[in-house]
């Protein structure tokens, strides 16, 4: 480690943690920040939904406070939006959703995704969530994870969707075998306090 | 019928350009419907410029983004130890062009749409 990221770091520390959410869309961020949002405030802070880019704008919860073993984490959830190298509006059709109502929400994801990356500016510490039913290897992964080891930005890998049929952690392993993998179901919230405590183990 | 026109970029022709340059290289050739090859990749912050700039540039009826797919080999750090991955092919295309995507360790197979096909 250089001098100057010494110093970053130093600072870092002294902050409040900014938890960035990233990932590609439908990857189950929301239903993450909801999950602990839940446990931990008793309440949720977005909606979650099957038709992707449900969410367009970055929600914002703040103190939010893990307890364990004595020990306090506090950080502020960023759900951001889930990133992409494509919207298109006919996609959402296939959702039900009205062509009007179609072409707004790729209007509204395309700018979800640049305040997504502006994000990355300010987050001290984030949870890639990836769809464990998908196949890791995307642009949107490989970027988040090449961008977050550039900034030296530490964060956790989240294989989430474990309950589904078809789940595979260990395609993500292989993918990303550097880092450390969390396998969860945020939906039915198992192996939520295994997260917890690798984000302790991360992040505090 | 409508042809696919696929344009190679070399090395040489961005090891001095800047970031932004890059970026405009690339995406006003796909907005136009040409597929590049790149060789070489970008880095973490370019890939991040390019999604951010595709966003900006998509129009919803005529641009719907970009695919963008690398092959890789090893590159070996010090005392020969295979530490990460360097890109020596990029292939950045128009989304409703890049078909379908096969990718083995050090094959990628590309079917692109054609206009009329």
């Amino acid at each position: 480690m250089g001098f100057f990221d010494f110093i970053r770091n130093f600072f870092k520390k002294n902050k409040k943690i900014g938890l960035g959410l990233y990932g590609s869309p439908n990857s189950g961020k929301t239903t993450l920040a909801n999950k602990i949002a839940q446990d931990w405030m008793g309440k949720e802070i977005g909606s979650a939904s099957n038709v992707p880019h449900e969410t367009r704008k970055v929600l914002k919860e703040e103190k939010v406070i893990i307890k364990k073993n004595g020990k306090e984490l506090d950080f502020d959830i960023i759900d951001t939006p889930g990133i992409s190298t494509k919207i298109d509006y006919h996609n959402f059709l296939e959702y039900g959703l009205e062509e009007e109502k179609a072409k707004t929400r790729a209007k509204e994801a395309t700018k979800g995704i640049i305040e997504a990356i502006k994000w990355l500016d300010d987050v001290t510490g984030v949870l890639l969530v990836i769809d464990s039913t998908t196949d890791p290897l995307t642009q949107t992964n490989i970027t988040i994870v090449g961008n977050l080891e550039a900034r030296k930005i530490p964060f956790l890998i989240v294989a989430n969707k474990i309950d589904m049929e078809g789940s595979n952690t260990e395609r993500i392993e292989s993918v990303f075998p550097q880092h450390k993998i969390v396998p969860i179901s945020a939906l039915n919230g198992e192996n939520t306090d295994e997260l917890y405590e690798a984000m302790f183990k991360e992040f505090a | 019928m409508e042809g696919l026109k696929l344009d190679f970029i070399s090395f040489e022709a961005i090891e001095n350009a800047t970031s932004m340059e890059k970026i405009y290289m690339i995406i006003e050739r796909v907005k136009d419907g040409s597929v590049v090859v790149m060789e070489g990749g970008l880095s973490p912050a370019e890939r991040t410029e390019l999604i951010e700039t595709t966003m900006r540039e998509i129009d919803i009826e005529k641009f719907v983004g970009i695919d963008v797919h690398t092959l890789e080999k090893d590159a070996k750090a010090l005392f020969g130890l295979k530490r990460k991955k360097q890109v020596v092919i990029t292939i950045v295309g128009p989304a409703n062009v890049m078909q379908t995507v096969k990718k083995q360790s050090n094959l990628l197979s590309v079917v692109a749409k054609l206009d009329n096909s």
